[in-house]
């Protein structure tokens, strides 16, 4: 917007916009006013010892266990491995759940067989796999990350070939009036059509795939930020649990803002 | 004159699992290259499944459709279709949409691409070719529809109730437009429309089926060669007569449903 344009708006107009920008700092600052007051709600009432901080920590032992923590390089292997079984998770089972929706997209038969199958397993909570999974996969990563992919994979499958169904069929049948094959119609019409859905479909799957590995975790693990959760909670300390959850939360945060800059360029690009 | 196009004693069932439906019965017609056929009839006899016969989406359960002396089997080049919406797709530029048809069949020809070119100039989307669909209007967006249609060079369209999803002020104009569009690239087209005003308007001769199954009712030559465009059709004289005729035998038709 130009400066002279600006001076052109009425007075009335100059209002209106005025009121949108004081309506956005409002919510930015009660945003803002609801975490700094949580902190210092938790922050006196742990000092004052109405709340004993041996149970429910407090901002400022977070802080010093952080800088401990980040002080002994320890914690750096704890989070490169739980996000590297997060993002072998979220990545195996985004693409192998897409190509999967695909191939029943594609075969009608194979669809309807399989239909019964995908209702129950997304109805099945995945922890009760635990033990099995264990038995086949061993102790460890491997185990992790087959956690956060049966989490992720099914609701990937039925959200992709939901999407995928929901194209106008007229528009394929306009594409089979020019004469075109399956696969053309898959990826000149439904690919690009699908784009949108992808995309909330990744959003969905960075969460899911934090359940899965932090759950992995729980069962099997020797080190990650899970890993601190339950040992923090074994030995109580409650410090190393809140501050192991903390960084959880900055962490699935950032990549869903890594999902949310896709979103734009894609949109964008468009 | 040449015929481009002649059904034989076409036949059509449909199959679910309620059971079969006859839909059409021994339908024999022909077109004639640079016809405009338009059919109409009671609602839900059949009129999409001649288009759909047609342009070989579904195939007939008997009887034989050739175009141009070839026998229909399977989609064909031949024909072109269009539908009641126009199936823009918004991620596409103008140009990319009219191209889609070509980069289907793989004909992305540096003549076949003057040719599109040409079309786009000539019919005013030129300044458009690079926007998206969601800045044009209903209007506009049928013509692009149409023109993608062109560019593949079919003998034929089949026109699908193209104006039924655009409001009446529109329809006029947009109904000008394609007829304008049709005559002036000497294209032979069938309309199947539910509107006898449309009809009247754009049609050289209109066929009536009857109820299901659907068989040839009435056919009507329409004598307004003074007329020509739709708009001006809507103002002839012979209009009313038309219009009047064609309708009294619809009703008859739906009463004996």
């Amino acid at each position: 917007m130009k400066k002279q344009e600006r001076a052109l708006y009425s007075e009335e107009h100059k209002k209106y916009l005025k009121n949108i920008k004081i309506k956005k700092v409002l919510i930015l600052s009660a945003q803002f006013g609801i975490l700094i007051g949580i902190l210092v709600l938790w922050e006196t009432l742990t000092h004052f010892m109405i709340l004993d901080p041996l149970f429910f920590s407090s901002p400022s032992r977070l802080i010093k266990t952080a800088i401990d923590m980040f002080a002994t390089k320890e914690i750096y292997d704890h989070i490169s491995v739980t996000v590297y079984e997060c993002v072998l998770g979220f990545g195996i089972s985004t693409i192998v759940g897409a190509l999967i929706a695909i191939g029943l997209w594609w075969s009608d038969y194979l669809r309807r067989v399989i239909d019964p199958y995908l209702v129950i397993l997304n109805s099945l909570p995945k922890i009760a796999l635990g033990p099995v999974i264990i038995v086949l996969m061993g102790l460890g990563i491997k185990a992790i990350v087959t956690m956060a992919i049966l989490i992720c994979i099914i609701i990937t499958i039925t959200s992709v070939l939901n999407g995928m169904m929901s194209c106008d069929p007229d528009k394929i049948l306009l594409m089979k009036s020019m004469g075109a094959s399956k696969f053309q119609i898959l990826y000149k019409l439904l690919w690009p059509y699908s784009i949108p859905n992808l995309i909330s479909v990744l959003k969905i799957n960075i969460g899911l795939s934090w359940i899965g590995t932090i759950m992995g975790e729980y069962l099997t693990s020797r080190a990650g930020l899970g890993y601190l959760i339950v040992y923090g909670g074994q030995v109580f300390k409650m410090d190393l649990v809140m501050t192991s959850v903390f960084l959880l939360c900055v962490m699935a945060a950032g990549m869903y803002l890594l999902v949310s800059l896709i979103e734009k360029r894609v949109y964008k690009s468009r | 004159m040449k015929i481009i196009l002649c059904l034989d004693r076409v036949s059509h069932t449909y199959h679910s699992k309620l059971g079969e439906t006859l839909a059409l019965k021994d339908i024999s017609f022909c077109l004639n290259d640079g016809e405009f056929l338009s059919i109409v009839g009671p609602s839900g006899c059949g009129k999409t499944t001649i288009l759909s016969l047609i342009s070989g989406l579904i195939k007939a359960s008997k009887g034989q459709i050739v175009i141009d002396g070839e026998p229909v089997t399977t989609t064909n080049r031949d024909t072109g279709y269009m539908f009641q919406r126009d199936h823009l797709f918004e991620w596409r530029t103008i140009r990319q949409n009219i191209t889609l048809g070509l980069e289907i069949q793989k004909k992305m020809t540096p003549q076949n691409l003057k040719m599109v070119d040409e079309l786009i100039e000539k019919y005013g989307l030129k300044e458009f070719a690079n926007n998206y669909p969601r800045s044009l209007s209903g209007g506009m967006r049928q013509r692009v529809a149409l023109i993608r249609t062109l560019a593949t060079s079919p003998k034929l369209l089949l026109l699908d109730e193209p104006f039924s999803a655009l409001d009446f002020q529109t329809r006029l104009y947009v109904c000008d437009d394609v007829y304008n569009i049709i005559k002036n690239e000497k294209k032979s087209a069938i309309l199947v429309t539910h509107d006898i005003s449309e009809a009247i308007s754009l049609s050289d001769r209109i066929i009536m089926l009857t109820n299901r199954p659907a068989a040839i009712a009435h056919e009507y030559v329409l004598d307004m060669q003074e007329c020509k465009t739709p708009l001006e059709r809507r103002e002839c004289k012979k209009f009313g007569y038309w219009f009047d005729k064609i309708w009294k035998d619809l009703e008859k038709l739906e009463n004996n449903q």
